[in-house]
């Protein structure tokens, strides 16, 4: 890998480091055309609007949901040409809360739909809307892509008669 | 005229996305839609963080029937990154090979479906027919004609003989002048276009607002394709071309489909005809150092993304899958306002969610109860365009 | 003569029965294989067999897929919207027992957790062969019962 391969990157990286002083830490080029960068849940949308209008990232391919113990994350993929950034919004476990990015990517309601689904993520701003992805009847305070989470109690045979 | 809405579905049972969706009429028009999705939801993810990553590969290979390759590629490439294992330049050869046959069986079976929703169904019997020879290719190469399980971390488990590449490329001569058809059809026949151009519009404003990926992209001018912009495997080193359309519309879609086939050809002789020689899976740990990464491979309906994050033991710490459809049905919504009810079922195969759940959506009408099931509404649609002169009975 | 008209029945039911194609959460590999069974390779409508939209005019229910937890309310009331008698065929090995995906908190299982199933036919996914070998013992099952009565 030559320095001039990751003239993009770097360019990005510098952007960034640039524009947020501070506010965005480990953010690494972990191979050509992959990088990954940190940042606190309330800076995200300022972060993801700097990318989206200066620097090009205008597809977002998805958000991941994280639990990590003390943090959750949501993680945004977004792309610009060949370089795919992974930003990592990180929020408190005990309160889990992000502003939407429907208002700079429409196509994301349902991704964000899915924080609030599997992990208990609330997001503000997000318009009305039916859940997704998980069943209508599922119990309230249960989200099965936490750690913690351990499953349901074992559903009776032929539940749903 | 009061609005009437229409709920279609939630018999609608496409891959990891099957929708219902709730469509409000003025008159025959669309005047607004909405999609609930989640009624497949299995709870892969969660699963895949209590297995093994050989047992996950299986379990990734059934997220979805049709492009289960793409899944398998995108999870197997993921995790062998975080390894960092070289795999060898033979097995992504033959990854290759089966994703672009992949493409092929996806986009005939999508052509079928297309042509029965307008009520060609000559059409449909015509390009399932020919689909059966991909079908053959794959089980000579993997054993199975549907859930090939080519892929494992490492590498690929089945080889590709000297033999077995000649049939295949036998089959890929045949489906080449066979396409050639199809692009005849989908390009000249008056009844056709009748029904496609013009319909679903999503202008590439939109498209690209909307982060729409795939064919469905490519057919509103956006250019986007991960085999080019961020080539895996050895898609660098292959010669094809992006085929893209400025329609906009249905038919746009259906021209970037047919011509895609073509390119498909073009890329599995490449492969077959120069298959580099080493070993076909490399040697790796079953432990998987901790680590993440995101792998994206251009499947048969575009973009799916997958993000894998290990911990060091045999189990990944969380596994994520984005499939293609996912990211168009925003762009569902938007095609379907200010069409006819008419094009609903057109609209919604020309993204190509899942085809045979379309059959089985049911359909009630304003507050009467009156059900009727979406193969009604597809003679509904057919007879509408009769009556502007479309018939395909007369073919 | 009202046994000579039951058996009319019976014979037309065995030699032309409708079936109606339900996706309960599969992945579509099966889903695909079924749609396949009726295209000119297999072509399963020669032997009377016609898939149909609605249950209300469908003998045989081929389900596919392990039953997820919001199909399985739509599963039973596609289920009890069929006239009797009525047949389940599950189709492949996660309409079986759950198949691969058996133990994902969403999914309930094979489809015998929810509606009775006369006849399981595994593979994953089936082939179109497979599933005809199935319908075609299923219809003979059911010529022997009606011959036994």
């Amino acid at each position: 890998m030559t320095a001039a391969a990751l003239e993009r990157e770097n360019a990005v990286k510098a952007a960034l480091e640039q524009k947020f002083p501070g506010k965005i830490s480990d953010i690494r080029i972990a191979r050509a055309r992959r990088m990954f960068a940190k940042v606190a849940g309330a800076d995200a949308v300022a972060v993801l609007s700097f990318l989206k209008d200066e620097q090009g990232f205008d597809h977002l391919s998805t958000i991941t949901g994280l639990d990590e113990g003390e943090n959750f994350a949501a993680m945004y993929h977004l792309v610009s040409g060949s370089v795919v950034l992974s930003l990592r919004a990180v929020v408190p476990a005990s309160a889990p809360v992000l502003s939407t990015v429907t208002g700079l990517f429409p196509g994301g309601e349902d991704f964000e739909r899915e924080l609030i689904d599997l992990l208990g993520f609330s997001i503000e701003g997000l318009k009305e809307g039916r859940r997704y992805p998980l069943p209508d009847d599922w119990p309230a305070g249960e989200y099965p892509l936490r750690k913690s989470w351990k499953g349901l109690p074992p559903a009776p045979k032929g539940e749903g008669k | 005229m009061g609005k009437i809405t229409v709920p279609l579905g939630p018999q609608h049972p496409a891959l990891k996305e099957p929708g219902s969706f709730t469509l409000a009429l003025e008159g025959e028009q669309v005047v607004g839609a909405s999609i609930k999705l989640g009624y497949n939801h299995r709870g892969i993810e969660k699963t895949c963080e209590q297995r093994t990553y050989t047992q996950d590969v299986y379990l990734i290979e059934r997220v979805c029937g049709i492009c289960s390759h793409s899944h398998t590629t995108a999870f197997c490439t993921a995790v062998e990154e975080i390894a960092g294992v070289d795999i060898g330049k033979r097995a992504k050869a033959i990854r290759v090979a089966v994703g672009e046959l992949e493409r092929i069986h996806s986009h005939l079976l999508w052509l079928g479906v297309a042509g029965h929703e307008i009520g060609f169904d000559t059409l449909f019997m015509y390009s399932w027919r020919d689909r059966e020879l991909v079908l053959d290719a794959l089980e000579l190469i993997s054993g199975n004609r549907v859930h090939y399980a080519v892929n494992t971390i490492g590498g690929v488990r089945r080889d590709i003989s000297a033999d077995t590449a000649r049939k295949v490329l036998a089959a890929v001569d045949k489906l080449e002048e066979r396409t050639k058809y199809y692009i005849k059809v989908a390009t000249e026949e008056v009844t056709v276009l009748a029904r496609a151009k013009g319909v679903g519009m999503l202008p590439e404003s939109v498209a690209r607002k909307l982060c729409a990926v795939g064919p469905l992209a490519r057919a509103s001018n956006v250019p986007k394709d991960v085999r080019r912009d961020d080539p895996y495997l050895i898609y660098d080193e292959l010669d094809f071309n992006v085929i893209t359309a400025n329609s906009c519309d249905v038919f746009g879609r259906l021209y970037v489909r047919v011509f895609e086939l073509l390119e498909s050809c073009k890329l599995i002789r490449q492969v077959l005809k120069a298959l580099p020689e080493g070993d076909i899976v490399a040697k790796m740990s079953r432990k998987i150092p901790a680590g993440e990464a995101v792998a994206r491979y251009e499947a048969p309906r575009g973009e799916d993304i997958h993000y894998v994050k290990s911990n060091g033991t045999e189990m990944p710490d969380r596994v994520k899958v984005r499939a293609p459809t996912m990211s168009n049905f925003a762009a569902v919504s938007y095609m379907l306002e200010g069409g006819f009810l008419a094009d609903a079922p057109l609209v919604i195969a020309a993204i190509d969610p899942c085809f045979s759940c379309t059959d089985r959506a049911t359909l009630l009408r304003g507050n009467s109860g009156e059900v009727v099931d979406l193969e009604e509404l597809r003679r509904m649609g057919i007879e509408h365009y009769r009556a502007k002169g479309v018939d395909f009975s007369k073919l | 003569m009202k046994k000579a008209v039951e058996k009319l029945v019976t014979w037309s039911r065995m030699k032309s029965p409708w079936i109606i194609h339900f996706n309960s959460g599969a992945c579509n590999g099966c889903d695909i294989e079924v749609l396949d069974a009726l295209t000119p390779r297999y072509d399963l409508e020669r032997f009377g067999v016609q898939l149909h939209g609605t249950p209300r005019h469908a003998d045989v229910l081929v389900a596919s897929g392990p039953v997820t937890r919001q199909q399985a309310a739509r599963l039973v009331r596609i289920y009890n919207q069929m006239a009797e008698p009525k047949f389940v065929v599950a189709v492949g090995a996660c309409a079986c027992s759950g198949g691969v995906f058996d133990g994902c908190y969403s999914v309930l299982g094979g489809i015998d957790s929810v509606i009775p199933v006369s006849a399981y036919i595994p593979g994953c996914p089936v082939r179109p062969e497979a599933l005809i070998d199935g319908v075609v013992k299923l219809l003979s099952s059911l010529e022997k019962k009606e011959a036994s009565k």
